[in-house]
């Protein structure tokens, strides 16, 4: 046989293979809907849930006692696994919260006759306490950890899941019962959080460190497949909710009447047959991937922010985009913010009065020389919401009337403060600036340093400490080793304690008071603002502290940055990445292209 | 002594040489993954941890334990192969290996392939017309390819035959057949080929011309042989030892390390994507994995490509 026929016969041969390959199936399509995030989840472990990548995929896979409604800004908490909310005690220690009836875990090899049996209160029991194994690894455990009683006891008794916990018992199989040490108004949120989602033991044993790539749940999805680059989630077909109730999730038909959700209503959920969650870190591959209509949504990639936009202020899409897509913008539920080291004595708390009062005047004086807009405009396009203190504006505790001079560049202010304090260039402490290693954290300390030089801290004062990783930027900071710091802080809950608690004294670092802020009234008010209902007392404990830490110029900040997002006209649904979510996606629909 | 056994000799002697090579690029990498590398116990906790937290989060991944006691255990678990589990995730190692390293080879190998025949008749092409307008042609524009950035050969392959023509998959690995192997390889490939063959043309040109001016080849040609028949009996025989050294060191690269940049921009979960995603987060048991047989590899390589030699020129010796 000549070359040419052999070549031929190959051709040939892979067509017809190719003709073969296409997976086809008969009755209807399946409902496809393609997510596409900007991060990769690195296990699916709800113990390991503490990132939105994460959460995004566990809260479909799983089920948590509580959830956000769908619509509802401001965030508002609802029964998930749960069949109501939480009936709590007249002095707020004893929760109890009982069940849905007939919900499944998904079939699984990790059962005995490999099909799921009823999620009982004993699970959440026992998905909750296995955060304190440190086999598990958890990531959650500082929710519930000193709130539980007996927990410690319990833990230091080897955190056995067959002994009780004298604190979290389930009172029959369908009614789970929190007795707290004092009062947590939080823990509904910290159970509507993934990484309270509720595993079956047997298969936690069954697949030990697998478990990350192996869920188990009772979810609206099961997974089919999970690599580096994207999930496939299929229908649970023991799901059952019941219908959307549009009403319920918040829907205001003037708000949300571009969406087309009204179709939805009364229908059965999930809609999807099949969702597909993609993974793509690149903002350049993820605009591409979804203009040529292989992703049905994006967050639109900085450098395309000019394209999509016709005004910023108010933010307005293009004529061509507002008609071809669906368009939000979203403030993040977070903020951007610097820090600064209070445990390093060159620049923080002093025991001697005079000094300690010359550091709060060149942290002050930095803060005044920083320029929060150029920042915004070079790095943010220019949208994000500039705020003092720390209580982001989507929050109700925001005070839309507090003195907004501690997020002004004001560099007379800066030279001012600095020579009334006697701070020379020859005073001025030598301070580390730490940051990871990549182009943009580097401008954005040039940047940093170009606004210092402008009122007289000469750049020799400000050296940089590059670090290769996260893990390694965190463990600098853990060691409070850094004097300044640029971090981001991803609200879990919508309640201003939340952000406080990032200056509260005994979470100091290696917790989350990066700053090592230690202030014993600030610590009071917070520890009884933290045990109040919400309410106008608690509204103005939060502003209080707020206040505090600005008058104490702990923090240059803050900055929440608002997030572009395009989805394609046949997608019924609006897309929602904040409170480390992902509940949205069960109802999510495909419609017809338009 | 027969050939058969003297080849058996040399490999089983290489390969011992070979070990002092590997325990160093081991111990080299572990030393500076445990020292200097991403320490993952603060990026595994959550928010809010205690001192103790993190005590207890530095027992559970081993890092309370003496090095050399880390370092015997990380070399007993590379030679018996039961390389532990992901520090992220969970998975076991060996099956993420097993799943993403045929992943990364199906991706390069066609624009390896590819890149560097293409390359090779390119650079034959140039040599003959020495000096020629279509070798100053191909010597340009292979200036040109090694000068364009591979992510903008990216990009603008994405951008033409995903966005505007439609053709293929702008990104992502959904392979069930041959079909869709090259419906997801094609753009791949055609950008790899791109990026690589200025390098792998100039590099052969070079040997070519160099193997040009030997006497055999002027004498074939005042023979008055043709020029397919001198440059592939004489000129590229001439010049086979380089060549096969190259294409042979390439091998272990493109089957342990990936293409970060491919697997990045075209979301293919290969081995290049999972190692940099463990080099970040300290994932030691993905890195050192790695590492480790990418120093075996490496070894074998070097032995293979020494047979090779020994194959194209039989008066090298097997020493």
């Amino acid at each position: 046989m000549s070359f040419a026929r052999a070549a031929c016969a190959a051709i040939a041969g892979m067509l017809i293979v190719a003709a073969c390959e296409h997976p086809g199936g008969s009755g209807h399509d399946p409902v496809v809907y393609r997510h596409a995030i900007d991060g990769i989840p690195a296990s699916l472990d709800p113990a390991h849930a503490a990132n939105v990548y994460s959460s995004t995929l566990v809260v479909n896979l799983y089920d948590t006692l509580f959830r956000y409604r769908y619509l509802s800004r401001p965030y508002e908490l609802a029964p998930n696994l749960a069949s109501g909310m939480p009936e709590v005690s007249e002095d707020g220690l004893t929760w109890t919260i009982r069940l849905r009836e007939n919900v499944r875990f998904a079939d699984d090899p990790a059962f005995p006759d490999k099909r799921g049996r009823e999620v009982t209160a004993s699970d959440v029991v026992y998905s909750l306490g296995r955060h304190f194994d440190p086999g598990t690894r958890s990531q959650g455990a500082w929710l519930w950890r000193d709130r539980i009683a007996g927990l410690e006891d319990w833990i230091d008794a080897g955190a056995d899941p067959d002994r009780r916990i004298p604190g979290l018992y389930a009172d029959d199989d369908s009614t789970v019962v929190f007795e707290l040490t004092e009062p947590y108004p939080q823990l509904a949120h910290t159970l509507a959080m993934a990484l309270s989602a509720v595993v079956p033991r047997e298969a936690v044993e069954h697949y030990g460190r697998e478990f990350g790539v192996r869920p188990v749940g009772s979810g609206p999805f099961v997974l089919e497949h999970f690599d580096e680059t994207r999930a496939v989630l299929e229908r649970n077909p023991h799901f059952d909710r019941g219908e959307l109730d549009l009403a319920a999730e918040g829907h205001d038909r003037q708000r949300h009447a571009e969406l087309g959700l009204d179709v939805l209503d009364g229908e059965t959920y999930p809609f999807l047959d099949r969702l597909e969650i993609h993974f793509i870190t690149e903002p350049t591959a993820r605009w591409t991937s979804f203009v040529a209509g292989e992703v049905d949504n994006v967050m639109v990639p900085p450098e395309q922010a000019d394209r999509v936009l016709a005004s910023r202020d108010p933010i307005r899409f293009t004529p061509e985009f507002e008609r071809r897509y669906h368009t939000q913008a979203e403030p993040e539920a977070g903020f951007v913010l610097y820090g600064f080291n209070m445990a390093n004595e060159r620049i923080g708390h002093h025991p001697d009065e005079h000094i300690d009062r010359a550091n709060r005047a060149l942290r002050c004086a930095i803060r005044d020389a920083f320029d929060w807009q150029e920042r915004n405009d070079t790095f943010y396009q220019g949208l994000g919401q500039i705020f003092p203190g720390v209580i982001p504006p989507f929050l109700d505790a925001f005070d839309p009337s507090l003195d907004t001079r501690s997020t002004d560049h004001d560099p007379q202010q800066a030279r001012a403060r600095l020579q009334a304090h006697g701070w020379t260039p020859e005073t001025l402490p030598q301070l580390t600036y730490g940051l990871e290693a990549s182009v943009h954290q580097r401008q954005m300390f040039e940047q940093f340093r170009a606004r210092m030089e402008a009122v007289g801290i000469p750049q020799n004062r400000l050296r940089s400490r590059a670090f290769a990783s996260f893990g390694d930027f965190s463990r600098a900071i853990g060691n409070r080793e850094l004097d300044l710091f640029f971090m981001g802080w991803t609200m879990a809950w919508p309640d201003a304690q939340y952000a406080l608690q990032l200056f509260y004294g005994p979470n100091a670092a290696p917790g989350a008071n990066s700053f090592n802020y230690s202030n014993p009234e600030f610590d009071r008010l917070f520890e009884r603002a933290a045990r109040l209902d919400e309410g106008e007392e608690r509204t103005a404990l939060y502003r209080r502290l707020n206040e505090m830490i600005i008058d104490d110029c702990v923090h240059i900040g803050s900055l929440s940055r608002t997030r572009l997002h395009l989805w394609h006209r046949h997608a019924r649904m609006l897309p929602d990445r904040e409170m480390l979510g992902g509940y949205f996606l069960r109802f999510v629909d495909i419609g017809a292209t338009p | 002594m027969t050939p058969g056994i003297e080849l058996l000799r040399f490999i089983t002697r290489k390969l011992a040489a070979s070990l002092p090579l590997i325990f160093g690029v081991t111990l080299i990498s572990f030393t500076l993954t445990v020292h200097l590398g991403p320490d993952p116990a603060y990026a595994m906790l959550g928010k809010n941890p205690t001192a103790a937290d993190l005590a207890a989060m530095q027992r559970e991944l081993g890092q309370d334990q003496p090095f050399w006691q880390r370092y015997a255990s990380y070399l007993r678990r590379l030679a018996t192969l039961d390389l532990g589990h992901t520090e992220s995730s969970g998975e076991k190692v060996r099956d993420l290996l097993a799943r993403t390293l045929p992943v990364s080879f199906l991706l390069l190998a066609p624009g390896f392939v590819l890149g560097t025949v293409l390359a090779l008749l390119l650079a034959m092409f140039a040599a003959w017309h020495r000096s020629g307008r279509l070798d100053r042609l191909i010597t340009g524009m292979s200036v040109i390819g090694m000068s364009l950035s591979f992510v903008i050969i990216i990009i603008a392959l994405q951008a033409i035959f995903g966005v505007w023509l439609g053709w293929f998959p702008v990104r992502g690995w959904e392979v069930h057949g041959p079909a869709s192997y090259l419906n997801h390889v094609t753009i791949p490939t055609l950008a790899f080929v791109l990026a690589s063959i200025g390098y792998n043309t100039r590099f052969f040109r070079a040997m070519l011309v160099n193997a040009m001016t030997a006497d055999h080849v002027r004498t074939a040609r005042a023979y008055g042989a043709s020029p397919i028949h001198i440059m592939c009996r004489h000129v590229l025989r001439g010049c086979l030892l380089p060549i096969i050294t190259r294409i042979v060191y390439s091998v272990p690269a493109l089957a342990i390390s990936g293409s970060l940049l491919m697997e990045s921009h075209f979301s293919i979960p290969g081995i290049g994507r999972v190692t940099y995603q463990a080099i970040l987060s300290g994932d030691q048991p993905v890195l050192m994995a790695v590492v480790g047989l990418s120093a075996v590899v490496f070894a074998v390589a070097v032995t293979v490509a020494d047979l090779l030699c020994r194959l194209a020129d039989p008066r090298i010796r097997l020493a």
